[in-house]
């Protein structure tokens, strides 16, 4: 259980042009040519931050006037693992910063007798217990599914220290919920938004993310 | 964010500090582009005497792209209905120094001496007026020929002109020159050619044009062979502005070398790229000799990426907007308008820049300058410059290059800049790969007003320690177009 409030949640820096990417998101007059550019920016922005969080290992390299520098190099396998439909949005900033990437896919969605999330498909790289992974969905709201497919992953034998939680907006409940069960899991966002609605959807959030990014 | 305070710098605040320096209270070194202080050759002589083969002559022995040669014809006034039926009946008298706007060619030659670009007019013999919408545009010449039968008649002009040469030879020999030239290349008649030369031409050179002779330094005796004393004058003219490359030179160096020194990381206008795992193992994979090309293309357009990304976070805000999100929240949020934002890339190693730039503003206006340094003397020099229309209209002007080794061309582009009404705070400067002097002379040229945001700068010490040659040798855009 996480004691600290927002411990191992790095929130991209607020700057003037960060704000006015999420203006352009969230606007409901926004057409879908803008909000997946402007949206695919901002989850450029959040792959590299995350990518900033992998361990290096040094490695001296000879440049072109024949000295040695010493610099480092990536270390550890990484695979994505997106949360079907929203989350595959996710994919193409992820293949922009790492070209050949693995890309893992996991469907959940509301059981309608429970009214709960439910695990429908599930298809992961074979080694991902060995891999870092980028677990990618937009919108972390109350968290029941992104929760869900963590335990996922942790079953195949991921280390939570190795889970790199990206989205462009949560709410605190859902992160509070989120790491109350897998506290050393990273949640790597770009706006915290203050709760919420009847409808369960963030407020003031953006409107379903895959709807705009993909039909509307 | 931190550096908003400097980097909206008000155009009075600016004013203030540029006086200062001209006022030579503050004895900080500045930059002076050699296009502000061009090297003027004035061309004079009666008609027909050859002064514009001189002229040409003398241009094309020079033969850079930042000489021009103009012809005081441009100039002649527009004429009314009136003038032009006497024209057109050959009664009208253009040899009379009136006929000539030597006021406007003052204005011109002016603007030119102070390095501001300048529109020249383009004159049509066959209708004797200007020809409307039409001019020609000059700037960043640091030689300027201008020839003329008034070259060397007005004394403004005359104050400008560094060199003033006059072409001297007999009247019936430019009466000869004369015919020939006006019957074949402007199509008039030979009754008509003789009336204006014995009415007009003949006796106005008696009259004015002879007696600019004494303003000259030098006297071309344009019977025979003129070759001797053209080349004597092209050498001495070559010799001045080797002088003048010279000074340019130590004045780009003095830029490097301020008294009080202040560290990089205290230079507020200075912003480097944090060295976070990412972009050390991204620096490592472009340094490494044996990078493919497709890995070095890859890797540069993400840090490229990274960078422009970096430049664009304080972007000025427009207004709070009141938004209306799909779930029904009304909310004020901060806008900002991508489209005022442009970029100018430093041909060649800017345009590594182009796919990131894109990749952040797709629509972005880009520019482009093509400043080379002179293959022997390292002088940095103006080839072309390409600009977005109203570039003055944009908020930010991103003024990109790879890699900055002595800052030269960086601080001439910014100059360029400077010179087509772009506002000093407006200008970032976006570089992968510095040197630190390079740095430091981009920020000196300019008071420090001038924003850098660099991917990394290479302290002095590391270069003389020898361990850093290769931030002293280009090779990022040789890499990532795959051709040195």
């Amino acid at each position: 259980m996480s004691t600290e409030p927002f411990k191992n949640v790095v929130l991209l820096p607020q700057t003037n042009q960060l704000l006015g990417l999420y203006t352009i998101i969230r606007d409901q007059d926004t057409r879908r040519p803008d909000f997946i550019f402007y949206a695919d920016r901002i989850i450029r922005l959040l792959v590299e931050e995350g990518l900033n969080h992998l361990p290096v290992t040094p490695r001296t390299v000879e440049t072109s006037t024949n000295q040695k520098f010493d610099g480092v190099s990536f270390m550890g396998k990484i695979c994505g693992v997106s949360i079907v439909r929203a989350g595959e949005s996710m994919e193409q900033g992820l293949r922009e910063c790492c070209r050949s990437v693995r890309i893992g896919k996991i469907l959940i969605q509301r059981d309608e007798e429970t009214a709960l999330p439910k695990l429908f498909f599930e298809k992961l790289p074979e080694d991902i217990s060995e891999r870092f992974v980028f677990l990618l969905d937009p919108m972390l709201a109350t968290g029941g599914s992104a929760a869900m497919a963590t335990e996922v992953l942790i079953n195949r034998g991921v280390k939570q220290e190795r889970i790199f939680f990206l989205n462009l907006i949560c709410s605190k409940e859902g992160v509070d919920l989120y790491h109350s069960k897998f506290p050393d899991v990273k949640i790597v966002t770009g706006a915290v938004d203050s709760g919420l609605d009847e409808n369960r959807y963030l407020t003031p959030g953006l409107g379903d993310f895959g709807d705009r990014y993909y039909c509307i | 964010m931190d550096s908003s305070s400097s980097l909206f710098v008000s155009p009075e605040h600016q004013a203030t500090q540029l006086r200062r320096v001209v006022g030579g209270e503050n004895l900080r070194p500045r930059y002076t582009p050699p296009w502000t202080t061009p090297y003027i050759i004035g061309v004079g002589g009666t008609s027909g005497s050859g002064k514009t083969s001189v002229a040409a002559k003398i241009t094309a022995s020079i033969n850079t792209p930042w000489t021009v040669l103009i012809s005081l014809d441009n100039f002649y006034k527009p004429l009314t209905p009136d003038q032009r039926q006497l024209a057109l009946e050959n009664n009208f008298d253009f040899d009379q120094p009136s006929a000539v706007d030597l006021d406007l060619a003052y204005e011109c030659m002016k603007n030119l001496k102070e390095g501001k670009k300048t529109s020249i007019p383009v004159y049509s013999f066959t209708n004797h007026n200007r020809i409307p919408g039409k001019a020609i545009s000059i700037y960043g010449s640091s030689v300027v020929v201008i020839e003329g039968i008034y070259a060397l008649y007005d004394q403004r002009l005359l104050d400008l002109m560094d060199l003033k040469i006059y072409v001297d030879v007999d009247l019936d020999v430019c009466l000869a020159r004369r015919l020939s030239r006006d019957i074949v290349s402007r199509g008039r008649d030979l009754d008509g050619c003789i009336q204006q030369w014995e009415k007009f031409v003949k006796p106005n050179a008696d009259k004015y044009v002879k007696g600019t002779m004494k303003n000259a330094d030098a006297i071309i005796p344009s019977i025979g062979n003129i070759a001797v004393a053209t080349q004597t004058l092209i050498n001495h003219i070559k010799s001045k502005l080797q002088e003048k490359s010279r000074q340019h030179l130590d004045e780009l160096t003095k830029l490097g070398h301020v008294e009080e020194l202040k560290l990089l990381s205290e230079m507020t206008n200075v912003h480097q790229l944090e060295a976070t795992s990412q972009v050390v193992a991204i620096k490592t994979m472009l340094l490494d000799k044996y990078t493919s090309r497709d890995d070095f293309v890859f890797y540069f357009d993400r840090i490229a990426t990274i960078l422009v990304s970096r430049a664009l976070d304080d972007i000025q805000v427009h207004s709070n907007k009141r938004i209306i999100t799909p779930t029904g929240a009304e909310l004020d949020s901060l806008m900002v308008d991508f489209d005022k934002v442009t970029s100018i890339n430093i041909v060649r190693s800017g345009d590594c820049f182009m796919n990131s730039l894109k990749k952040n503003v797709p629509s972005m206006a880009m520019g482009k300058v093509l400043i080379q340094s002179d293959s022997h003397t390292g002088e940095p020099q103006l080839h072309c410059e390409f600009l977005p229309p109203k570039i003055e209209d944009y908020e930010q002007v991103l003024l990109v290059e790879a890699q900055i080794i002595s800052g030269a061309a960086v601080i001439m582009a910014i100059q360029v800049l400077l010179d087509h009404g772009v506002q000093l705070g407006k200008i970032k400067v976006l570089v992968y790969l510095a040197t630190e002097v390079g740095i430091r002379r981009i920020t000196n040229a300019f008071n420090d007003a001038v924003q850098i945001y660099a991917g990394e700068i290479i302290p002095s010490e590391s270069l003389g320690a020898e361990h850093c040659s290769w931030a002293r040798k280009r090779f990022i855009d040789s890499r990532y177009f795959g051709c040195d």
